[in-house]
Order: structure tokens, then C-alpha cells, then sequence
């Protein structure tokens, strides 16, 4: 081994005999042991540290929490314990807290009188107890003795030691009855003390039932008094706090203390082991647990400690058994860390949703739920889906509700007729089989067989019946977002189409209708949208709408701002844009329509030019209908089918807007406003839209592009939609989203549309949100044939719009993608909830909340108007409807939905409108209108207008030009042509919301008497008289009416809500015409509040708001003229009413006269006007 | 040795994890910024005082005041024949029930108004409805001052304030009715008081903090007296113009014991277009370019 080199030279040298040094022995290895045993320390101790702490991070956070928390109690129990003292100190308290004591002084006496007998009857009860049960003891022994004799001899014995024992006399040590100590002894035999034990028990009873009774008055006064003390204190009492400090004091630092188990749904949530407050009693918000103290700046835990901002939701999604996770995602077992906890690590499938997207969470069980209450966002999200046309292209399953049962119902049409010719070719069989069979009991049970199956089908033919009738309801209620291009030529100018279709948001800004980019960027795009033109043009109904004249311009703008057009319709560009946003922007309609049709569309936007049969898969001529010697008429209700072939119409126009049942000169001055917003436009050329080789070429175009999702096109009516399903989208896995060539941008937070943004964007939310900014923005940098681009057109859409739109994406994971059990999902098995689940969908779908408050704290687009800002102008607000099914009949509100004019009622003589025929009070000067309408403005310009070459007169309105029941109102309610199944889903709907019974029966209200007559008589016209506000049917009387008709009450309201209505109406309708402080309260019912009432008036003791109801109720016509003729109000001919004084006089009934006359005034001078009179901040001159 | 690989393992997961919680709790210290408070820190005025006074002018023809038509109720012609709008009265060029205010400002000791507490008045301020018209037609209250509402006519009224910061309310009061009181609890310019009986009735009310206040007579003078000295802005506001009425504003200094001028002037024509009537009118759309038919 040490042979060579080393050994030999040591020879050599002679060197001492020292063996060489080896290093085992000679170096000290102690430093690097030292070096690694530290390391092993360090490590060690790291392990430890790591373990309990690093692993653990929420031990720390417990701790902080609980210290910070712990500090800011103590800064608020002070002011807590001061605000109890504070109430306590109150006069109302003292008041309370003395009638309590009042009370409870005043039965002390008996009370203890009572206590004294009982405690005396239990010293004697105490006494009998024991020798009764003794004896009974014994007495049951020996009847046991005696049932299970076996012999006449012991049964004669035990018999007499019964009778022996029954009469053996006891001794009882009774205490005397006057407690002073004594005792009685008495020897009883059996029943005495029976009885007597019986009777000490039953004084006893009796006794304390009496105390019970006493105490009843009194305890109910304590618990008003700690009641009040309960509702009185603003913040927690000191005893609540001192109780969680107590807590804190015993917090127990765990994962399993502050996690939620739900087993049933497997769900582990320990997003509470450091969201400490979430759901604290005391309400913590971030700067009461800052690091330096409460009311400081406070830092990261502070924010995560705070309490969940919405308690009342928690109420209702309890975490114990909803946990957290299930609507905020992230992940609920994580612990170590705040990304993983949060799930936002790469992969993890449910990375918590951010905050302005929190709603998502919201969707993924109530998908179903067109409106969830306080989920604002979603329900906004939801709106734009509806309203900005995707669902055009995209089906999301809950949105397509009237298409699905559209083709359901077809289906099982056809389904059923194949049955049946089954059905009748196996009848047919069996008949002709008779012939051959041998057997008579066989051929008798093949035609019984026969029989059997033609009667079957007679059935079947009953559920066709059934379903044909549902086909024409959904027919009815399918509408389109966009208008119907079959009338392009009568609507539009032909120049102008190409220029929209280039770019729709230049010409309107915000516009439904998205650009289709692709027009700009192809290379033939110019070309496609050539084609597109041209084949719109060349399918489009041919014909000329009537011709019609000028109306006026002044009055059309009234009518536009206080019909209620602007609840949907806006109206002005930029700043000055004022309206709703559910339909379009009117400011520039001059400039691409045609007058003529617009009028006859504001006139009826629901009368179709012709009808289409969906069987045929064409529209229907006037030839068609001659050929059956039918007139050329079709409507929803008695002329819906097709002459032809008796398939179901499609007869009304697929819009949502309704019919607004104006005069045809109200309709005209409207049409004429709009078009004098917008001065004359010349176009370019646009003479190729006639080449019929363009026409083929557009037809491929509108298919590729789908067109046909949002508009009604000729030879495209049953074209499916062409965007992918948008169900479940926010469950597509990540890696299925196509970010193209952006995905590395994704990744790296390198944003293309927002370059400030730096945060990585490679998640659900970020692909939707670029999507939605840029529809082409996965297309960037790629190569690709134009046939293989994107087709999605770019939508306008807010920021806000767009979040919405993203939130509503992402929670629309569907069963399999939701972090929720299918289990836990809303579908409400109860009859009112499904009716509210229902009725909202048609709410939205028309837009109701545009002019009314449907939800509670809701606000309509009408009362953001400048026209009613002003005192006056509140008044003319469209009535409240949250507690609309409390208020009306059921019955009732289907006819007035069906027809809110409530033409066709028995009673609507009594309603003589004041406004009847042309709603114009033409007496006014108006020079602006041009001199042929203004001499004509009556019902003879439909005769003069009527007929047009495509047979279109005005057919007569139902219903003409008033509202039903508040004819005072500028608004009109408007015809929307409901279909029975949607009036149900409404009627329901309100009933639902205000919770009552269904089906409602009407309550019979008790017959007046001739004194209570008398009575409500005077009660009805002293103090406040109805009538001086109610609408009578006089139309003198009329003009300043601004509340409905009581003849109306009967039939349309229910007595319980009048009651409460009567009693304070500004709890029900906040901001009401109708003043509170109409009764007091005496005793126990309501009288009129009345400083000197009527004599007779307060000898009546029954309750005054009572039988005003009953007597309302009960009103007839003559009943009215009655009253009405003796309210101070004057009765008829007033001289106030002329319009031409109006100049001179002011009032509620001429403001309208003199408007106009001030309008003449002003008709030259100022231009382009938007606002109304009240709206000086948006007039821009 | 095992260990030690683990723990290196675990310390750069432990290091990784809290730096990425450091990341991830980074950047979030946002500035807390809270001067919204709007209660009165300081305590009692005690220093020298003036008086702030002028006159509120109204330029161009007035209009006329018009008669109204009562003959809804027949009490209200009975009582008062010459019943007529209020909205704009004018006497040799001088606006009446004109509502100036101290808007905002500073004391001479530096400190804002506002930030004083002044004492409520004890007395009510008094809203009569005589002859069908309220009177006064304009007042100031200071917050949580009482107002008794009173009822002299021989018929019904109902007070119905609109405010839109206050609690709103609707109260009948019948003939010979107790007085209503009420109050409001915050500061609003101004409070638009109606009776949905007799439309034409109206009145405005403003809620101030503080009781530097004053409405204009029927000869456009007004004072305001008890100012502390220091430098303000003065607003005059009439309920022409608008949904919001018209509101001037002035800077003015008041020195102790000195009396500081502020006049107004209105512009009437600029008014009297930006609000027709108080009602449902509607503004001259604009001129008609005639329609050429297509």
C-alpha cells in the first residue's frame, strides 16, 4: 500500500521514524462538526419553528386577532355602557319601566296572599302525602292478592282485608288552616283521605293558576320595557361585550375551533381561522383593528379581519351550512398560506373570485333566477346578456325559456301525430285481421283492441288541441332583440343601411346593434357588407306604409317626456343623453327612417305587415288570405291561424315594446318630434344594393355573421344560433380557453387593451374580459383565412356593463363546474317561490321596473327624469308596485293587464276620461304645427289616411288613448299583449311577492246599515274629503283629480290593504299624494281624526277606517253623484276650466294649457331642447 | 442528513411561501383618507359679531303675479278673492322671498363656521296656511328646531315637504286642527313644501346648522345679525330656475361690530325661461325645421 515514493524517500532522508500524519488523528475535525451540529440546530430549530408557526402561519393571526380585538372592545365599552344609561334614562323608558312596576306593585298584595295559602296547603299536602300513599300502597297489594286468587276461600279473605283496610283509620298530623303552627290530628279512613289529598291538590292548581294570571299583565310590561332597551341601544350592551372579551380570554387557537364541517356536502372550510370577524356580533370594519389602534390606518390583517359585509345574506346562507367556499370559491381546507387558502396557484379550479366579481358566486345556484335580490351586479350582468343581444347568438340555458317550450311543444306535436297514424294503421290492421281469425273470441278481441286505439287517439288529438293553443301563447311571447329586417324597405332609407352596418356605434353611440369589425379588416369586408345589404334590401316586404302628415313638434315632445317612452328610450347624444337604456337612443331616428312607418309604428309597434306562417316557412300575402275569401286581418286573438294550412301565425311584430294606445295624432306630433331632432342627411349612393348577384353572395354573409339571432330575416326564421353555448362557460377548463398567442401575455401580465394593468390575466376572468373588450383579440398575430376568424362582433359595453357581463360568466359553471353541491341549488319546490322565480323573467323581459318600483328600494328610470324632480312632478310618478298583490284582486289585475285601458269593463262609462279622444288640448295657440294637421287633428285623419297600397289602415285602438285606472296620469300604462301564460306568470308573480293565498276568494264584506251609510257619508266628505282628490267620473270634476276612482275599489282592491292604506299610505307608497293622520287611534280601533266630528260620528264605536273601507267598497254611481254633491268642491260648469284663460291662472288642471302656450312662446327661440322645464341643469343652448 | 435535506427543502418552501405571502399582502396599503367628518368639533362662539345685510334685486320686466283659479275648493275663494302665484314678487325692481344664507367660511379666530355648534332656537318657527297660501312663503330653520305647522283656513290642507336629505312626509290637517310639530335633522337648501289638496299652495323651508339666515323682504332688504366676524360666502337662493331654484353666491367680510353688504341681483329673463311655472310644462323643443317628405 505505502509502498513507493513516500517510503523510499523517508529512507533516504532519515527522517525520524514518525509514521505520517494522518489527518483522521491529527486534524481536528471539531469546526466542521461545530459548523454542521449548528446547522443541525438551526435546522432543527427551523423544523420546529416551521412546524408550529411557519406551517401555521393563522397561529399568529389568531393571536394578533384576538389582541387587536380584544383593544378595541375595551375602547367601545364605554360608549356602550353610556348609551344603555342613556335609554334608560329616557322619558318613554321611565314611562315604561314605571307602568311595569305599576304592575306589578299592584298584584304584590295578592300575590302574596296566594303564596301564603299555597305554602299552606303544601305544609298540609306534605302531611297527607305520605299515610295516602301508604295506604294506597297497601291497598293495591291486596287487590292484587285478590285478581290473582285461585280460590273462593283466599278470595273471600283478601275481600274483607280490602274492605278492612279501606276503613282503617289513619293518623294525620295536619297543620292548621291559619298557619300559626298548629296541629290538627285527625284519624281518616281511606276515601276521607283520598279526598282530601285530591282536594289539597286541586286548591293548589287553582291557585297558582290564579298567580300565573296575575303575573301575565306585569311580565308582558317587563318584557316591553327590556324590549325597548333591546331596540333602543344603537351598538352591543356591556354585558355583550364583556362577554366576548371573556371569549377572547378563552380563545382557542385551532384549525378545528374556527373550521366549518358540512358533512352532507363534504364541505371543509377553514377560511375562518384567520377572517376571524366574519361573523362577530360587533361589526368590525378595517381601521377599528389597525396595528396602532383602533381608528387608525389600518393594515393587511385589519382588512382581512373585518366582519362579512352583509350580515343579512349570511342569515339567509347560513356558513354552517353553506361553509365558504361554496359561493366565494378559493380553497376552504388550505392553511399554510394566503394563495393557496385563496386558490389563486396555478390549476386549482375554483380560484377565489375576485371582489367586484364576488356575485359570481351567486350564480352558480341561482341560474334559474333572472333576478336575485342585492346581487346587483349579477342581475345588471344578466340584464346586458338579455339586452345587449347575446343571447342573439349564445344559448345560456335559463334565458331561453319561451324558445325551448317553442320547440318542445312542437316536438311533441309531432311526436303525437306519429302516434297517432300509428295508432290508426294498427286499428286498421286488427279491423281487417277479423276476417281471417277462427276464433270469435279472438276477431272480438282484436276490435276491441281496434276500438280501444281510436279512442286513445281521440285523447291524443285533445293534447294536440292543448299544445297548439300553447304554441300560439309562445309564439306570442317570442321577441327578438333587434328590429324585424323584413321591413327595411318600408322603414329605412336605403343609402343609410350600408353606413349602419359599417359601423353602428358611430352613428348611434352605445347602440345594441355591435360592430362588425370584420367588415373593417377583411379584405373584402367591404364587399361582404355590400351583400349583406343587398339581401336585406331584396328580401324585404315590399309595399308603401300610408302616407302621413306633420303633426306637432312641441306636442309630440310632452308626449314623448311624460308618456313614459323615456322609461326605455333615451333621448339626446354624449352628456346630454337622458332615458333608459333598455331601448334605443331616438336622437338621429330621422336620419335613417322613413316617417311614415314610424308613425304607424309609435301608433302600434305590433302590427305586423304580414303575417308568417312558420309551417309554410313563409310570410303570408293578401292573396293567400282572398283565396279562402278571408279578409286580410290577423291578430293574437281571433284570427291567428294561417288560412291555409291552420298552423299558428306568427301575427305581431317580435318586439317588446308595447302598444301605448294613442290617438293617431298623438302618434304623428311624437313621429314628428323625433324627426325634428335631426336635420337632413344625404347618402352615398348605395344603387348596388338592387344587384340580385350581391343578393346570394349577402345570404351566405348573414349566415356566417348569424344576423338571424337578433333580427327577424326572410328565409332565416328558423336559423339556430351560432355562438357557442354559454351555459356552463365559466366551468371550461383553462386550458381550453383560447388565448392564442396571448397566452404568454396572459401569463406575464403583459395586458394589450389596459397596459397600466401588470397583473396576470391567464385566468377565467381575464379571458372574458378581453373578450368582451375586443371580441378579436385572440385572432392577434395569427394568420388565418377570413372564413376562420372570429366572427364575434364587438359589443359597446361600460367597464361596469362589462363586469357585470364577466361576473355573469363566471358563475355560469353549471352542476359539474359548481363548488356547490347540485343539492344546494336554488330550485324552490314551493309554489310561491317558483312564481317569483317565474314573474321576474317577464318583469325583465319588458321592462316594467323602467317606469315602476317593483323591488323594494328599487329606483325606476322615470323617477331619475328631470320632469319628475319637481314637487309636482313626483305626484305623476307610475305607482309603486311592491306591495301590488296586497292591493289588488288577482282576478282584477289579470283583466287590467290584459287591458290596462280597462275598456271592455262594465263601468267604464264612469270613468268618462278627461282626456278622451286626441289627448291634444289644441285650444292652445300652436303656430309651429303646420296649418293642414292642425285643423284636423280628430279621428277623421284615419279615414284619410287608412288604406294604403299594402292594405295597413290604422285599425281603431281598444282602449283609446287613456289609462285605465289612473286617468290623471301623463304616464300611459301601456298594452303589451301578454300572452295568457305570461298574465299568469305576472298575476302570480305579484301575489307571490306580497305573499298571498292563491287562488284568492273574495272575502264578502258585511252590509252597511242605513245609519252606517249616513255615517261613512259624512265621515267621506268632512275632514279630508275623498273626493276632492278621487276621480269621480266628472269631468269637471275630473281636471284636478290626481287619485283613482272609487267605483273601481269594489271590484279591484282587497279590504285589508285599503285598511292599512287608510291608515298611513306613505309606509305602503313613500312620497304618496294621499296624506297619513286621517284616523287616530281610540282605544282599541281607529276613528277619524277630527277636532269637532259630525254629530253622530263619535257615537259610533265600531272602527272608522272600517267602514269607510266597506263603504267604499260598496260605492255605487248614484252613491257618488251623491257625495259628490255634497263635498264643498264645486260640482259642474266652473268657469275655470277654459284653457284660454290659462294665461291668467294657475292650478293643477291648466298647467297643460298654459305649457303650451308657453310653448309658443318659446318655439323660436331656443333650439334643440332637451330638457323639460325643470331640468335647467341639462339644457345646453 | 435526511433531515437536513428536508428542512433545506422545507426552509426554501417556507422561505417561497412567505415571500409570496409577502407578495401577495404587498401593495395594499392604501391611504385612508377620511375628512368627511362633518360634526361640529369646536364649541361656543364668543367673539365679536356684525351683521351681514343688502338687497336682492330682480332684473327685467317681472312677471306679473297671476291669479290662481281655487275653485276646487270654494273655501279658498271665499277667504282669500285674490289669491295669486308667489313664485316671483317684485316690487320697484326688488325681489321679495329671497333666501340668503352664510354658505360657508371662516371666523376671524380661523375656524370654520361649521365647526361651531350653535344653539337651536327654544321657539318654533311658525308655518301658517292662511287664505290657501302658506305663510311665510320661504323660512329658515336651523336643524331640529321645532316648526309649527298651523292650519287658519275653514277647510283641510295636507303638508307634504318633499326634502330630499330629511325624512319625507304627508300629514292631513283638518280645519281647527292642533298645530303639526315638526322638525328636520339636516342641513338641505331647501325643502319644497306643497299641499296635494291645493296644488298651487308651495313654500320652501331651509334647514341650516347654523343661524345665519335671513329671507328677503317685500322691498329686497334683508339682515342677518349675530355674524361672527371673519370672511364668508354669502348665497341668495329663489326657487326660480329650474328644479333646484336659482343660487347666487358672494364674498363678503364681516368685521366685529361692522355691518358687511351683500347685494344680489337676479337675472329674471334667464329665470323665468329656465322655469316656466312650477309644474308639468315642457320647454319649447326647439324651432321646427319643416319636414320634407320622403
Amino acid at each position: 500500500m505505502a509502498d513507493s515514493p513516500e517510503g523510499s524517500e523517508s529512507i533516504v532522508k532519515r527522517e525520524p521514524e514518525t509514521p505520517a500524519r494522518d489527518p483522521i488523528v491529527s486534524r481536528s475535525t471539531s469546526s466542521i462538526m461545530l459548523v454542521c451540529a449548528l446547522l443541525m440546530i438551526v435546522s432543527l430549530a427551523w423544523a420546529l419553528w416551521d412546524e408550529s408557526y411557519g406551517q401555521r402561519p393563522w397561529k399568529g393571526i389568531q393571536q394578533e386577532f384576538v389582541k387587536r380585538y380584544t383593544r378595541y372592545l375595551k375602547s367601545i365599552r364605554s360608549d356602550a355602557g353610556k348609551s344603555e344609561a342613556e335609554v334608560k334614562e329616557t322619558a318613554e323608558y321611565q314611562t315604561i319601566d314605571a307602568e311595569a312596576q305599576a304592575a306589578l306593585e299592584k298584584i304584590t298584595p295578592r300575590r302574596k296572599e296566594i303564596d301564603a295559602a299555597v305554602e299552606r296547603i303544601q305544609a298540609q299536602l306534605d302531611a297527607v302525602t305520605d299515610p295516602f300513599q301508604n295506604q294506597r300502597g297497601k291497598i293495591t297489594v291486596i287487590n292484587y292478592n285478590l285478581e290473582t286468587a285461585t280460590s273462593d276461600f283466599w278470595r273471600k279473605h283478601y275481600e274483607k282485608q280490602l274492605a278492612d283496610k279501606r276503613a282503617e283509620r289513619v293518623e294525620v298530623d295536619l297543620p292548621a288552616n291559619d298557619g300559626a303552627g298548629k296541629v290538627n290530628t285527625q284519624k281518616l279512613n281511606f276515601p276521607e283521605l283520598e279526598k282530601l289529598y285530591n282536594d289539597l291538590r286541586d286548591g293548589k292548581a287553582k291557585l297558582l293558576s290564579e298567580k300565573a294570571e296575575l303575573l301575565k299583565e306585569p311580565s308582558e310590561l317587563a318584557k316591553k320595557r327590556d324590549d325597548y332597551v333591546k331596540n333602543h341601544v344603537v351598538n352591543v350592551t356591556p354585558k355583550q361585550i364583556d362577554d366576548l372579551i371573556r371569549k377572547n380570554e378563552k380563545f382557542d387557537y385551532s384549525i378545528l375551533g374556527h373550521q366549518i364541517n358540512v358533512n352532507e356536502f363534504s364541505i371543509v372550510d377553514r377560511c375562518e381561522i384567520c377572517h376571524l370577524g366574519v361573523r362577530e356580533p360587533v361589526t368590525l370594519k378595517a381601521d377599528y383593528l389597525a396595528p396602532a389602534g383602533p381608528g387608525k390606518k389600518p393594515d393587511n390583517l385589519s382588512i382581512a379581519f373585518v366582519s362579512h359585509p352583509n350580515k343579512e345574506l349570511l342569515q339567509i346562507h347560513n356558513p354552517d351550512r353553506f361553509g365558504c367556499s361554496s359561493c366565494h370559491n378559493g380553497n376552504g381546507r388550505a392553511t399554510t398560506n394566503v394563495v393557496k387558502a385563496h386558490g389563486l396557484n396555478p390549476f386549482w379550479l375554483h380560484p377565489l373570485y375576485r371582489k367586484e366579481n364576488t356575485e359570481a358566486g351567486c350564480q352558480q345556484c341561482h341560474s334559474n333566477d333572472r333576478v336575485i335580490q342585492g346581487a346587483d351586479v349579477l342581475n345588471l350582468g344578466k340584464d346586458m346578456f338579455y339586452q345587449r343581444g347575446c343571447v342573439g347568438c349564445h344559448r345560456s340555458e335559463s334565458f331561453d325559456r319561451e324558445a325551448d317550450a317553442l320547440s318542445g311543444t312542437r316536438q311533441t306535436i309531432s311526436q303525437l301525430e306519429e302516434q297517432i297514424a300509428a295508432n290508426e294503421r294498427q286499428a286498421k290492421q286488427d279491423q281487417d285481421a277479423v276476417a281471417n281469425v277462427s276464433d270469435d273470441t279472438e276477431a272480438q278481441r282484436l276490435l276491441a283492441h281496434a276500438e280501444s286505439m281510436r279512442v286513445t287517439n281521440s285523447q291524443l288529438a285533445a293534447r294536440i288541441d292543448q299544445l297548439n293553443v300553447q304554441t300560439r301563447f309562445l309564439l306570442q311571447d317570442q321577441k327578438k332583440v333587434g328590429p324585424n329586417l323584413k321591413d327595411v324597405r318600408l322603414k329605412l332609407k336605403k343609402e343609410w343601411i350600408p353606413i349602419w352596418l359599417k359601423d353602428p356605434q358611430k352613428f348611434r353611440p352605445g347602440t345594441k346593434m355591435p360592430k362588425f369589425w370584420r367588415f373593417e379588416v377583411d379584405e373584402d369586408g367591404e364587399h361582404d357588407l355590400k351583400a349583406v345589404a343587398a339581401y336585406l334590401w331584396q328580401s324585404g316586404f315590399d309595399g308603401k306604409v300610408p302616407a302621413q302628415q306633420q303633426g306637432s313638434a312641441t306636442h309630440g315632445k310632452e308626449l314623448f317626456e311624460t308618456r313614459g317612452c323615456m322609461g326605455c328610450h333615451s333621448i339626446g347624444e354624449g352628456d346630454n343623453k337622458q332615458g333608459g337604456t333598455f331601448a334605443a337612443n331616438l336622437q338621429r331616428v330621422g336620419e335613417k327612417a322613413n316617417f311614415d312607418y314610424i308613425v304607424r309604428w309609435i301608433y302600434n309597434p305590433r302590427e305586423r305587415w304580414a303575417p308568417y306562417c312558420p309551417k309554410e316557412k313563409r310570410d303570408l300575402t293578401r292573396e293567400d288570405y282572398e283565396k279562402h275569401n278571408q279578409p286580410f286581418v290577423f291578430d293574437t286573438e281571433l284570427h291567428s291561424k294561417c288560412p291555409n294550412d291552420g298552423a299558428e301565425l306568427q301575427v305581431q311584430n317580435m318586439t317588446v315594446m308595447p302598444n301605448f294606445r294613442l290617438a293617431e295624432s298623438d302618434a304623428r306630433d311624437i313621429a314628428t318630434y323625433l324627426f325634428s331632432l335631426s336635420g337632413q342627411t344625404s347618402y352615398a349612393d348605395a344603387s348596388f344594393m338592387d344587384d340580385p348577384n350581391l343578393k346570394e353572395e349577402g345570404r351566405a354573409e348573414i349566415k356566417q355573421y348569424g344576423c338571424a339571432g337578433c333580427h327577424e330575416i326572410k328565409g332565416f326564421e328558423d336559423e339556430q344560433r351560432i355562438g357557442k353555448e354559454l351555459t356552463t362557460e365559466g366551468a371550461t377548463p383553462i386550458e381550453r380557453l383560447d388565448f392564442a398567442l396571448l397566452t404568454q401575455d396572459a401569463e406575464y401580465g403583459r395586458d394589450p387593451l389596459f397596459p397600466d394593468k401588470k397583473e396576470e390575466w391567464y385566468n377565467h376572468r381575464g379571458f372574458f374580459e378581453h373578450k368582451l373588450a375586443d371580441p378579436a383579440i385572440y385572432d392577434r398575430g395569427k394568420r388565418k383565412d377570413p372564413k376562420d376568424r372570429l366572427r364575434m362582433p364587438k359589443p359597446y359595453l361600460t367597464d361596469e356593463w362589462r363586469n357585470a357581463l364577466t361576473t355573469f360568466l363566471l358563475g355560469s359553471v353549471g352542476a359539474e363546474g359548481a363548488n356547490v353541491p347540485y343539492t344546494l341549488f336554488y330550485n324552490p319546490q314551493d309554489q310561491r317561490r317558483q312564481d317569483i322565480q317565474n314573474g321576474w323573467w317577464v318583469i325583465k323581459k319588458y321592462n316594467c321596473m323602467g317606469c315602476h318600483n317593483v323591488q323594494v328600494g328599487q329606483r325606476s328610470v322615470l323617477m331619475d327624469l328631470p320632469f319628475y324632480q319637481t314637487p309636482d312632478g313626483k305626484d305623476l310618478l307610475p305607482p309603486r308596485l311592491t306591495s301590488e298583490g296586497a292591493r289588488v284582486d288577482p282576478n282584477w289585475l289579470l283583466r287590467f293587464l290584459h287591458d290596462p285601458s280597462l275598456s271592455d269593463e262594465k263601468n267604464a262609462a264612469a270613468q268618462a276620461a278627461p282626456a278622451a279622444a286626441p289627448s291634444t288640448p289644441n285650444t292652445a295657440t300652436t303656430q309651429s304645427k303646420p296649418p293642414s294637421a292642425a285643423g284636423s287633428a280628430n279621428p277623421s285623419n284615419s279615414g284619410t289616411n287608412g288604406g294604403g297600397e299594402a292594405g295597413h289602415p290604422f285599425k281603431p285602438q281598444p282602449g283609446a288613448n287613456r289609462n285605465g285606472v289612473r286617468l290623471y296620469l301623463q304616464a300611459r300604462m301601456p298594452t303589451f299583449n301578454f300572452s295568457p301564460n305570461e298574465l299568469q306568470a305576472l298575476v302570480r308573480f305579484f301575489m307571490a311577492v306580497s305573499s298571498q293565498q292563491q287562488p284568492y276568494i273574495k272575502e264578502n264584506l258585511e252590509p252597511l246599515t242605513a245609519q252606517e251609510q249616513l255615517l261613512a257619508r259624512q265621515m267621506f266628505v268632512s275632514g279630508t274629503p275623498c273626493l276632492k282628490c278621487h276621480l269621480t267620473g266628472d269631468p269637471n270634476h275630473d281636471k284636478s283629480a290626481i287619485a283613482p276612482n272609487f267605483l273601481l275599489a269594489g271590484e279591484r282592491l282587497k279590504p285589508d290593504w285599503t285598511f292599512r292604506w287608510l291608515l298611513d299610505p306613505s309606509q305602503i307608497s313613500p312620497g304618496t299624494a294621499m296624506p297619513t293622520g286621517l284616523f287616530k287611534k281610540a282605544d282599541d280601533h281607529w276613528v277619524i281624526n277630527l277636532p269637532n266630528p259630525p254629530p253622530g260620528v263619535s257615537e259610533y264605536h265600531r272602527d272608522h277606517a272600517r267602514l269607510l273601507v266597506r263603504y267604499m267598497f260598496l260605492m255605487t254611481p248614484d252613491e257618488q253623484r251623491r257625495l259628490l254633491s255634497a263635498s264643498p268642491a264645486p260640482v259642474a260648469g266652473a268657469p275655470a276650466a277654459k284653457p284660454q284663460s290659462s294665461d291668467q291662472k294657475v292650478g293643477r288642471n291648466h298647467s297643460h294649457g298654459r305649457g303650451r302656450s308657453v310653448l309658443a312662446q318659446h318655439a323660436r327661440s331656443s333650439k334643440f331642447r332637451l330638457a323639460s322645464s325643470h331640468g335647467s341643469d341639462y339644457i345646453r343652448p | 442528513m435526511l433531515k437536513k435535506r428536508a428542512s433545506f427543502w422545507l426552509a426554501m418552501f417556507v422561505a417561497a411561501a412567505l415571500l409570496s405571502l409577502a407578495l401577495a399582502c404587498g401593495g395594499g396599503n392604501k391611504e385612508t383618507n377620511n375628512d368627511g367628518g362633518a360634526t361640529p368639533t369646536g364649541g361656543k362662539y364668543s367673539g365679536g359679531v356684525g351683521s351681514v345685510s343688502g338687497k336682492t334685486a330682480f332684473n327685467g320686466t317681472a312677471p306679473a303675479p297671476r291669479k290662481i283659479d281655487s275653485s276646487a275648493d270654494p273655501v279658498c275663494g271665499q277667504k282669500n278673492p285674490t289669491l295669486s302665484t308667489e313664485d316671483v314678487i317684485v316690487t320697484d325692481g326688488k325681489l321679495a322671498n329671497v333666501f340668503i344664507y352664510i354658505k360657508d367660511g371662516t371666523t376671524a379666530d380661523g375656524k370654520k363656521i361649521s365647526d361651531y355648534a350653535w344653539d337651536t332656537p327654544a321657539t318654533a318657527a311658525v308655518l301658517d296656511q292662511n287664505g290657501c297660501h302658506y305663510k311665510p312663503h320661504v323660512m329658515g330653520v336651523m336643524t331640529n328646531q321645532k316648526i309649527s305647522i298651523t292650519n287658519s283656513d275653514p277647510t283641510t290642507h295636507n303638508i307634504h315637504p318633499q326634502p330630499a336629505v330629511n325624512q319625507e312626509w304627508n300629514q292631513s290637517q283638518v280645519a281647527n286642527a292642533a298645530p303639526l310639530e315638526k322638525s328636520f335633522n339636516r342641513q338641505e337648501i331647501l325643502v319644497p313644501v306643497k299641499c296635494n289638496q291645493h296644488p298651487w299652495m308651495k313654500s320652501y323651508i331651509g334647514v341650516l346648522k347654523h343661524p345665519f339666515f335671513a329671507v328677503s323682504k317685500a322691498d329686497g332688504s334683508f339682515e342677518i345679525k349675530g355674524v361672527p366676524a371673519g370672511k364668508y360666502t354669502v348665497a341668495a337662493w329663489h326657487e326660480k330656475g329650474g328644479s333646484k331654484g336659482t343660487e347666487k353666491t358672494m364674498e363678503v367680510t364681516v368685521t366685529a361690530n361692522g355691518t358687511a353688504t351683500a347685494d344680489f341681483s337676479f337675472d329674471g329673463a334667464a329665470m323665468v325661461r329656465n322655469s316656466q311655472g312650477t309644474s308639468l310644462e315642457m320647454l319649447p323643443a326647439m324651432e321646427l325645421p319643416m319636414l320634407v317628405k320622403h
